[in-house]
């Protein structure tokens, strides 16, 4: 207790600290000695009424010594009047929260179950929404984000999807920049870069800009400064602007580090500029100058982001609607040589929800969820509350009688009410602040590369002091509205027993309900995001994941040129598969669950479809690459050693790709070419086709896919290194590394981490929302538990008479509990038809997220009906229990 | 105020005057009763004032005893005034009469 006092004694001013604060305290010791206080109950109380006494004391000190400091500031202001002669708005609210704290702490159970449960609520509002905050709805620190657009793609021929990142040529972007609603545009390709000048080599997310990219994000670097017109124009000197995470990791914040020579991918580079802390673009550490001439790239090659910024004035529509001009001007000059052009669109879209679309459903229906468990504790503290202005009518008929007004009486009442729920919304800070603190396993791993976090904030504050003030006034409202219609007259003759009028009772059995129906609607989200993560779980993936480690290589292109990256790979895997403990090895473009590569193609015999071009996945892999995954082969044979430059080019498809394009033929020894319809093609032979596996995602229909022997192309110079393994995968780790520095100390493995955690990546989604979902919805039904016991047990105490009549009259204890529990399943049901419609009507919210179970799924629904029915059961069963052994002469004596 | 009308006590036995004259109606937490100390003493009602003779030894001798000032004391009496001029106006009506009697 001293401790605490000591600590609360800070909040008081230094002055009165000093001269105060000992006596203070000995006046505590002294009183916590004393005879009166010493049982348990009596200590508690004690110490809570000192605590709140010391709080309030020191905000009423401060408040007097600010008072005394405007004063002072004012100069001799006019001669303040006595209290009592000057009675201000101001001076009537504190006096409301006097009254409010004092009705508290002469009810510390009931000031501690009201805060504990409304900041749980709370709580958990703000924790979702600093996440939403930090990562959907203001992941950047730019100025004006809003502002800031990506333009998107839409090829109707090749697919009906958009797409942000990676789309677009040099060309189609001279064709953006003309739209006049931007006042800035930007083009940047995004790979990575060896960056050399210091002890070990490293590879560097890196964004290559056609075009100056910090006028549009609006940042300007922080030391040194941005590129000059020379440098980005192509054969400029070479200059680079880092990061200052990478300024601070690499270079260790060395000030002097724009004179220091740098050698990037082999090149001596001269860092102009660092850029300030935080996120800049998706991640980027290194911005170069792209150093080619885009004119001589080919409208088709499409591997460039497009960023943009609003003029002052012009909206998103606007900018739309000049893209669209764009595109059909483009489609009309362009469509005879590239098919692809016919309706294309071009969008834009602010780059947040561009980049970030995918978790923006989860993320809006996790703060719709918590929104509702918000409801369910506001309802049951409305529950509360009307119970105990039941029983505090008395003391308001008394002051109704005494010339109270009735708006004055409402203001007492909603100030007790907003007073709880601030004291909640405390309790709610601190626990989202905990929350967003441990929140980095909340936060997918592939948001925390481009480095956003979450945290509480301004935004998130005021959010929590908003929700609140609004639950404040929701919970207080009923009963002021209550105490308004309060007949002074009756509630003072009326002998007043706790538990309120009849009309009371259907007003609280009614929140009762609205509580069961929200628990529905939360219950069967949870139940259906549940089930949803067991089926991503099960889902047949076709591939083996286990003993599996993954990680990327990117060879220089100057020094290894033609097919020497492939003989690379070739030897790092034999020398790996040599290592102790490993079964196999491979090396591949791209690896599932996230196939991305895709390439064009055109079937011996066929002219190219005219509505759509046939698409599929393209990966150039080793041989041993579907036995390391375990795939099994449907037919033909696998790649073999002799597939190289010198023999014919060969290609294996998965059973997808003969499903949609082959349909019917015998795909082997079938011919195709690979690559764009625009110019001559070699042929290449399909040899085999292999069994499917997910390879886009492990939610997603199979894609069809094409795969080509590494050995045979020279264009791929980057790929991923896959081992199979009998040891545990992240131990062979360092080995690895060793490996591939015996062979060329300069190349970096990175991205290295197992299969195991790259699915884990994958579902990610899934289970934090299942999990939230779920502790959500758990909650919510212990809350509206908690409403069903309060509001049965109310309704007991009101019956008790009518229960002993009973009795007495012969009924047994069984018949009089069942009337009880039948109540409550009566509530039960009336929740469950109100609830089920909101869930079956809402459930198309939900779909986007589910996988392998739809929205009105009748198991889930059957389930959480059930569960609940049992739940209200036992909630109601002590009540109910009571009511059976009502002693009727008791009960009848009371009349 | 009215507890130090009898003459200088410090904190702690102001608050155990208070509770007893009401009983323990009147429960003063520690930070109200030096905040209120503090408010009547910057408003020059109360000031601190030596110790008792008797009370020069022992633990009671470190705490500050405080009393009326002038000034307390003429307010005190012009609140005590007025609070009777309350009361007997409430007298003089019938229907309260018999509360207060």
């Amino acid at each position: 207790m001293r401790l605490a006092a000591r600590l609360l004694l800070r909040l008081f001013p230094p002055a009165f600290r000093q001269r105060h604060g000992g006596e203070l305290l000995a006046t505590i010791d002294a009183e916590s000695r004393a005879p009166g206080n010493q049982s348990r109950t009596a200590r508690l109380r004690f110490q809570s009424h000192v605590v709140v006494d010391l709080v309030a004391a020191a905000c009423r000190s401060r408040a007097r010594q600010a008072r005394g400091a405007i004063q002072q500031r004012l100069g001799n202001g006019p001669p303040r009047l006595p209290a009592s002669a000057k009675r201000t708005a101001m001076d009537t609210f504190a006096n409301d929260v006097r009254y409010s704290l004092r009705q508290l702490i002469r009810r510390p159970g009931f000031a501690a179950i009201a805060i504990f449960s409304l900041g749980l609520a709370i709580g958990a509002n703000s924790l979702i929404y600093g996440l939403l905050d930090g990562l959907v709805l203001r992941p950047f620190p730019y100025p004006d984000p809003d502002r800031l657009v990506a333009v998107g793609v839409t090829f109707p021929k090749v697919s009906a999807q958009t797409s942000y990142i990676e789309t677009l040529s040099p060309a189609e972007y001279s064709d953006i920049r003309t739209v006049s609603s931007f006042s800035h545009a930007a083009s940047f390709d995004l790979g990575n870069r060896n960056i050399i000048g210091g002890d070990a080599p490293e590879r560097v997310f890196t964004a290559l800009l056609l075009d100056d990219l910090f006028p549009v994000i609006g940042l300007a670097p922080a030391l040194g400064r941005g590129f000059t017109r020379e440098e980005l124009a192509p054969g400029g000197a070479p200059a680079a602007i880092i990061s200052h995470r990478l300024w601070q990791s690499r270079f260790g914040g060395d000030p002097g580090i724009l004179d220091r020579p740098v050698r990037i991918s082999g090149r001596a580079v001269s860092i102009v500029g660092v850029m300030p802390p935080g996120l800049i673009v998706i991640g980027t550490d290194l911005w170069l100058p792209w150093g080619g001439d885009p004119l001589t790239m080919p409208r088709n090659v499409r591997q460039f982001n497009v960023l943009a910024r609003l003029a002052p004035g012009a909206t998103l529509t606007q900018a739309n609607a000049e893209l669209a001009t764009v595109a059909r001007q483009v489609e009309g000059d362009h469509k005879a040589q590239f098919a692809e052009y016919e309706n294309w669109q071009l969008t834009a879209t602010p780059w947040a929800a561009a980049l970030l679309r995918d978790v923006r459903p989860a993320g809006f229906i996790l703060l719709g969820a918590v929104g509702l468990v918000l409801l369910i504790a506001c309802a049951n503290m409305t529950n509360l509350f009307l119970a105990r202005s039941s029983s505090r009518q008395r003391e308001l008929a008394v002051r109704l009688a005494l010339g109270a007004g009735r708006w004055r009486l409402t203001r007492v009442l909603l100030t007790e009410s907003i007073l709880l729920s601030l004291l909640g919304a405390c309790l709610g800070l601190f626990i989202a602040w905990v929350g967003l603190k441990g929140a980095s396993g909340l936060i997918p791993a592939q948001f925390q590369s481009l480095g956003l976090e979450a945290a509480v904030n301004v935004r998130v504050l005021t959010w929590s002091v908003l929700l609140a003030l609004a639950s404040g006034l929701l919970v207080g409202a009923l009963p002021a509205l209550q105490a308004i219609r309060t007949d002074p007259h009756e509630s003072l003759r009326a002998d007043v027993r706790t538990g309120g009028s009849r009309a009371g009772q259907r007003v609280r059995q009614a929140l009762v309900v609205a509580e069961l129906a929200l628990s529905v609607v939360l219950l069967v989200g949870a139940g259906l995001l549940l089930r949803t993560f067991f089926n991503v779980q099960r889902v047949e993936r076709g591939f083996d994941a286990r003993g599996l480690l993954t990680m990327r290589l990117t060879l220089p292109r100057d020094r290894y040129p033609g097919d020497a990256a492939g003989v690379f790979f070739d030897r790092l895997a034999e020398r790996l598969a040599g290592l102790p403990g490993v079964r196999s090895v491979a090396a591949a473009s791209q690896f599932p669950p996230g196939e991305t590569f895709s390439t064009r193609f055109t079937l011996e015999g066929e002219t190219p479809d005219a509505k759509r071009l046939p698409t599929s996945l393209i990966t150039v892999a080793t041989p041993m690459y579907f036995e390391t995954l375990r795939v099994p082969l449907r037919a033909g044979r696998w790649f073999t050693a002799t597939d190289r430059l010198d023999a014919p080019l060969v290609a294996i498809v998965n059973q997808a790709f003969v499903d949609r394009y082959l349909r019917g033929v015998n795909p082997i020894g079938h011919r195709l070419t690979i690559g764009n319809a625009d110019r001559q093609r070699p042929w290449t032979t399909i040899v085999g086709v292999v069994a499917n596996y997910r390879n886009t995602a492990l939610t997603e229909p199979v894609r069809p896919a094409l795969y080509t022997p590494v050995r045979q192309q020279t264009e791929w110079n980057q790929l991923f290194v896959l081992v199979r393994s009998d040891v545990a995968a992240a131990s062979l780790l360092p080995t690895v590394r060793q490996t591939v520095s015996a062979i060329d100390l300069e190349q970096p493995v990175y991205l290295a981490r197992t299969m195991d955690d790259a699915l884990a990546a994958a579902t990610f989604q899934q289970r934090a929302s299942a999990l939230l979902l779920g502790i959500f919805a758990a909650v919510a039904l212990v809350l509206a538990a908690v409403g069903t016991y309060g509001v049965m047990a109310c309704v007991v105490s009101m019956r008790t008479q009518e229960m002993g009549v009973r009795l007495a009259v012969g009924a047994q204890p069984r018949d009089v509990m069942w009337l009880v529990l039948k109540q409550v399943l009566r509530l039960v049901a009336i929740g469950l038809a109100l609830g089920i419609p909101i869930v079956l009507a809402g459930g198309s919210a939900l779909e986007s997220l589910l996988f392998g179970v739809r929205a009105a799924d009748p198991l889930t629904i059957g389930l959480v009906s059930g569960l609940l029915a049992a739940v209200a059961v036992i909630a109601a069963w002590v009540p109910a229990a009571r009511a059976a052994r009502v002693d009727p002469i008791q009960a009848l004596r009371v009349e | 105020m009215l507890a130090l009308a009898d003459g200088a006590r410090h904190g702690y036995a102001i608050k155990q005057e208070v509770e007893s004259r009401t009983e323990g109606a009147i429960a003063l937490g520690p930070g109200t009763l030096y905040e209120a100390i503090q408010r009547l003493e910057d408003g020059g009602l109360i000031e601190e004032t030596p110790p008792a003779a008797d009370a020069i030894n022992g633990q009671e001798a470190q705490r500050r005893y405080y009393r009326l000032t002038p000034r307390g004391w003429t307010t005190l009496r012009e609140e005590l005034r007025s609070l009777g001029r309350i009361v007997d106006l409430a007298r003089e009506n019938p229907r309260l009469r018999k509360g207060l009697a």
